[in-house]
């Protein structure tokens, strides 16, 4: 079977497959079952298992129901509901504020972690149901959590940033320095697009009672933050002075929110109970999804998938600027259906000799690739942040929803995308600076 | 039918339990890192076992908890086709998934006896400076499926029931 | 007399676009000139089909053909593997190492070893040390005592046994480990690799040789079926193929050594070239980390035995 088919048949059978309700995470074994067994026998079946295997090992994605409990356990003794009454009070005149909020939120998360699982999932523990109940527009709060969600890919730590620069043979450093202003600008464009947003269209956001409010509740309500702060420096306190990696500061932060819900009193059985269903449901979601997305995307990559589509940007002769937008284009459609480890290991061998020949920056290029890969996660139909929030929302939300929401966050992506192509140096200005060698 | 639907109760009912188990792993994950955090940064005594055994915990705490996910369908899925469907229609076509699950569960257990066998006759142990036995790890891959292909039947079942009577699931 | 055609599918260890994975594109391209381009080898990079640690199972089932692998992925299965892979404070120079392979029977050992799992064991490809990377000036052994470090397989045991605090972070955070402190030294790839992944941002000091792992040997391995039903001229290709690599490689990470070295130098971190009798002073003490890794396994005590013999003979051990 020729590449082209493959392509074109595994993103078929994904889309059907997908139409029939049947769940992702066996959707995607099944499919690669097939493939396999068309394509090389049923001995190659055994891979499977294999990649099962991996995953039940993996200390990387250990973080996922760490973070997510640390989540749970916080919403469920009301800690993050008094945070955002707090953001009510002090954001009263900000359109949309709670949203805005919700961005800093997922930008301090970025800072603790990368995996875009534990960050999306526990943001959607935290902050949508705060946002659902003061009856703000299902779209705006899930875009918000899905986009912001996926910005731990750029702003460090970020295990995809390593995996990019070992692939690339580039300094981890060089790596996480060059994410943090795009991340940031990310953040910024989230931040004014929900602004402008709501100043058009008021009743997505709507603004909460017209009373005055007065400076004693308003100070008084600043006591909700003391405990999420403490919770804050203690993840990322751990990770900065060296007393933890990013996966173990996860576990600083559960003991932390622990901590917090025993000062509450609100750390009871009853709740630890429910706290632990919830992270197991989502992990457990997470999980079969990534196990079934690791099998699909070995078949996939091993049966030659992207070959054709590889060779042909090889075989490109025309304007290096030209060579560039068909590499984004082939990142991008990869990403419709590929996981982002996936787009690494396939693509960055490939492209990066042809960024050498065309004396692009391999700097600059991780960067726009890690954009990519951060909107591989939320490109419909397959986008898995997308599917990990699904699984996360109150019943009567559908898939058309999600997708609907994040449109408008993906149209930011592409500008963020455009802004950095055309602007290399707000990539490459911080790491240029930061990174020094060490002194003995 | 009472035998049939006998087997679907008690199949979910273990599913249930067993997920309600496996999730104070957590907790167990939680306190065996940060013992290993206050070891190593305060005691400057890391441990040889402690980030080995919650990754050891963390496969069985997922993986386990699969088959009781599909029960109450905490599996993701696109629900935009399936949301338009006449009840019955929906019903069959759940009914149709399922059976693939089971399928799919079948391919699985096959295929994970063998390697969960060689790993017990060779008593696989990690090769760490802690060493622990890895085949239970392996060993659990063909229960899990095995738990999945039996709740995928009694979905099946509830489903092809839901169809018969003319009331889809959502 | 007409030859089949034969296809195979090839796991490499290492990811595509690395200098290994290189030198396994001229594995597969020379095999096929051997063969008069009968005997083509399809190559996927490491970690592309299966997990690179579970690769084992997946040519024991078929699902490729062969493999390159580290043996001390299986060691936990196979205890011979502890040594066949690399041995913490080993044998100090590669071709020494391959000595043992090619003269005194430790190629038929290795293939005694993976028989059992119904492999054939091609042979290997050997080349030298690996550096530790370290945030304090490392000059004698007893400078490890009390010491963070983050070291896998055998070399753990083995630095425990100098008063090392280990732990196996996975590869991907040695980086930030080193950068925050939680760890003071580090053993992660060779040095070319170590240097583009810019742990000398991060750590002072590169010591070598890395005694941690002194010299390394990687494997390549067939599904014994596919092996056996091959004509013998293919077979042979394998293995001239195989020994063309091993040389090549260790020639040319030896290269690359020297000028990494001089580049983590220009980047303001300091070399420290470990004197041998330190190295051989740990070899003893080693010696007893071997030993336990050994434990009743009785393939894993003659391979043992074998290279400790070796070891007298060549004047490393007394
Ligand atoms: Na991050
Ligand atoms: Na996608």
């Amino acid at each position: 079977m020729n590449s082209s088919l493959v392509l074109v048949l595994m993103f078929a059978g994904l889309l059907l497959l997908l139409l029939s309700g049947m769940p992702l995470a066996f959707v995607l074994s099944a499919l690669a079952v097939v493939f396999t067994v068309l394509l090389w026998g049923t001995d190659a079946l055994v891979l499977t298992v294999l990649q099962t295997f991996d995953a039940m090992t993996s200390d990387i994605l250990l973080a996922i129901p760490l973070y997510v409990l640390m989540a749970s356990v916080l919403q469920r003794s009301g800690i993050i509901e008094a945070l955002y009454r707090a953001m009510e009070l002090w954001f009263r005149r900000l359109p949309g504020g709670l949203a805005v909020g919700t961005v800093v939120i997922c930008t301090i998360m970025a800072a603790m972690t990368g995996i875009v699982g534990a960050a999306v999932a526990a943001m959607g523990i935290l902050a949508l149901p705060s946002m659902l109940r003061r009856g703000y527009d299902q779209r705006l709060a899930l875009g918000t959590i899905c986009a912001g969600g996926t910005l731990g890919i750029l702003i460090p730590p970020s295990i995809i940033t390593i995996v990019y620069a070992a692939t690339a043979q580039i300094s981890v450093g060089k790596m996480f320095a060059a994410g943090i202003v795009p991340g940031l600008v990310l953040a910024g464009l989230y931040m004014a697009y929900i602004v402008i947003r709501v100043m058009l269209q008021p009743e997505k956001a709507p603004r909460q009672e017209a009373r005055a409010i007065g400076w004693r509740e308003r100070l008084g309500s600043l006591t909700s933050l003391i405990l999420p702060s403490l919770i804050v420096l203690a993840v990322l306190g751990s990770i900065y002075a060296g007393i933890a990696t990013p996966t173990e500061a996860a576990a600083v932060g559960v003991i932390g929110a622990l901590v917090s819900a025993a000062c509450q009193r609100e750390l009871t059985v009853g709740n630890l109970k429910a706290a632990a269903m919830d992270t197991l449901r989502v992990t457990t979601m997470i999980m079969w999804i990534t196990i079934g997305a690791k099998i699909f995307v070995s078949i996939f990559t091993g049966t030659g998938g992207a070959d054709s589509l590889l060779q042909f940007i090889q075989d490109l002769e025309v304007n290096r600027w030209l060579v560039l937008l068909a590499m984004m284009l082939v990142l991008v459609f990869l990403g419709l259906f590929l996981d982002e480890i996936g787009i690494i290991l396939l693509c960055v061998p490939v492209f990066l000799p042809i960024i050498h020949a065309f004396h692009f920056d391999p700097l600059w290029f991780g960067v726009l690739f890690l954009i990519t890969a951060q909107m591989a996660y939320i490109t419909p139909p397959f986008g898995y942040t997308l599917f990990y929030i699904k699984g996360v929302l109150p019943d009567g939300i559908g898939m058309d929803t999600v997708y609907r929401a994040i449109v408008p966050f993906l149209v930011l992506q592409l500008l963020a995308l455009a802004l950095f192509v055309l602007f290399p140096d707000l990539v490459t200005w911080l790491p240029e600076r930061i990174v020094q060698p060490s002194q003995p | 039918m009472p035998v049939v639907l006998g087997y679907c109760r008690l199949v979910t009912a273990f599913n249930r339990w067993l997920a309600g188990a496996v999730s104070a792993l957590a907790f167990v994950m939680v306190a065996v890192i940060g013992y290993e955090v206050v070891a190593r940064y305060f005691f400057d005594a890391p441990t040889v076992w402690a980030m080995e055994l919650s990754t050891l915990l963390f496969g069985p705490y997922f993986l386990l908890a699969g088959p009781y996910l599909l029960h109450t369908a905490g599996h993701v899925n696109v629900d935009i086709l399936h949301a338009r469907l006449p009840r019955r229609a929906a019903g069959w076509l759940d009914c149709l998934c399922h059976v693939l699950i089971a399928l799919l569960a079948a391919v699985f257990i096959v295929q994970s006896l063998p390697v969960a066998l060689n790993a017990f006759d060779s008593g696989e142990t990690s090769f760490t400076a802690w060493n622990p036995p890895i085949w239970p790890v392996k060993a659990l891959i063909p229960v899990a499926f095995l738990l999945l292909l039996l709740q995928a039947v009694a979905e099946a079942i509830l489903a092809a029931r839901r169809a018969l009577a003319g009331e889809g699931s959502a | 007399e007409e030859l089949p055609s034969v296809n195979w599918r090839m796991q490499a260890l290492w990811d595509a676009g690395t200098t290994p994975y290189e030198y396994e594109k001229h594995f597969v391209q020379r095999v096929a000139e051997l063969t008069n381009g009968k005997f083509q080898i399809r190559l996927f990079a490491g970690g592309q089909l299966a997990p690179s640690a579970q690769a084992f199972e997946a040519v024991r089932a078929g699902a490729f053909q062969m493999m390159k692998t580290f043996d001390g992925y299986e060691a936990g299965a196979i205890p011979a593997f502890a040594f066949t892979s690399t041995v913490p404070f080993g044998f100090p120079e590669p071709d020494q190492y391959e000595a043992w392979f090619y003269e005194k029977g430790g190629l038929d050992m290795a293939r005694e070893a993976y028989a059992k799992a119904g492999l054939f064991y091609i042979a290997p490809t050997v080349y030298g040390q690996e550096p530790i990377h370290s945030k304090f000036p490392l000059r004698s052994l007893a400078d490890l005592k009390g010491k963070k470090g983050r070291f896998v397989g055998l070399a753990s045991t083995v630095m425990a046994a100098f008063g090392v605090a280990t732990t196996g972070l996975p590869t991907a955070e040695v980086y930030q480990a080193l950068e925050k402190g939680v760890i003071d030294f580090a053993d992660r790839g060779d040095l070319t690799a170590n240097l583009e992944a810019g742990l000398g941002e991060v750590a002072g000091y590169v010591v070598v040789p890395g005694f941690h792992q002194p010299t390394t040997a990687t494997s390549y391995v067939a599904n014994r079926a596919a092996y056996d039903s091959l004509p013998a001229s293919y077979k042979a290709a394998l293995e001239v193929a195989a020994r063309e690599i091993s040389a090549s490689l260790r020639q040319h990470i030896l290269a690359q050594d020297a000028v990494a070295l001089k580049q983590f130098e220009a980047q303001g971190v300091k070399v420290i070239h470990l004197n041998p009798d330190m190295v051989a002073e740990g070899r003893a003490t080693a010696m007893g980390a071997w030993r336990k890794a050994a434990g009743d396994d009785e393939l894993a005590n003659r391979v043992l035995d074998s290279q400790i013999a070796f070891m007298k003979e060549l004047g490393l051990l007394d």
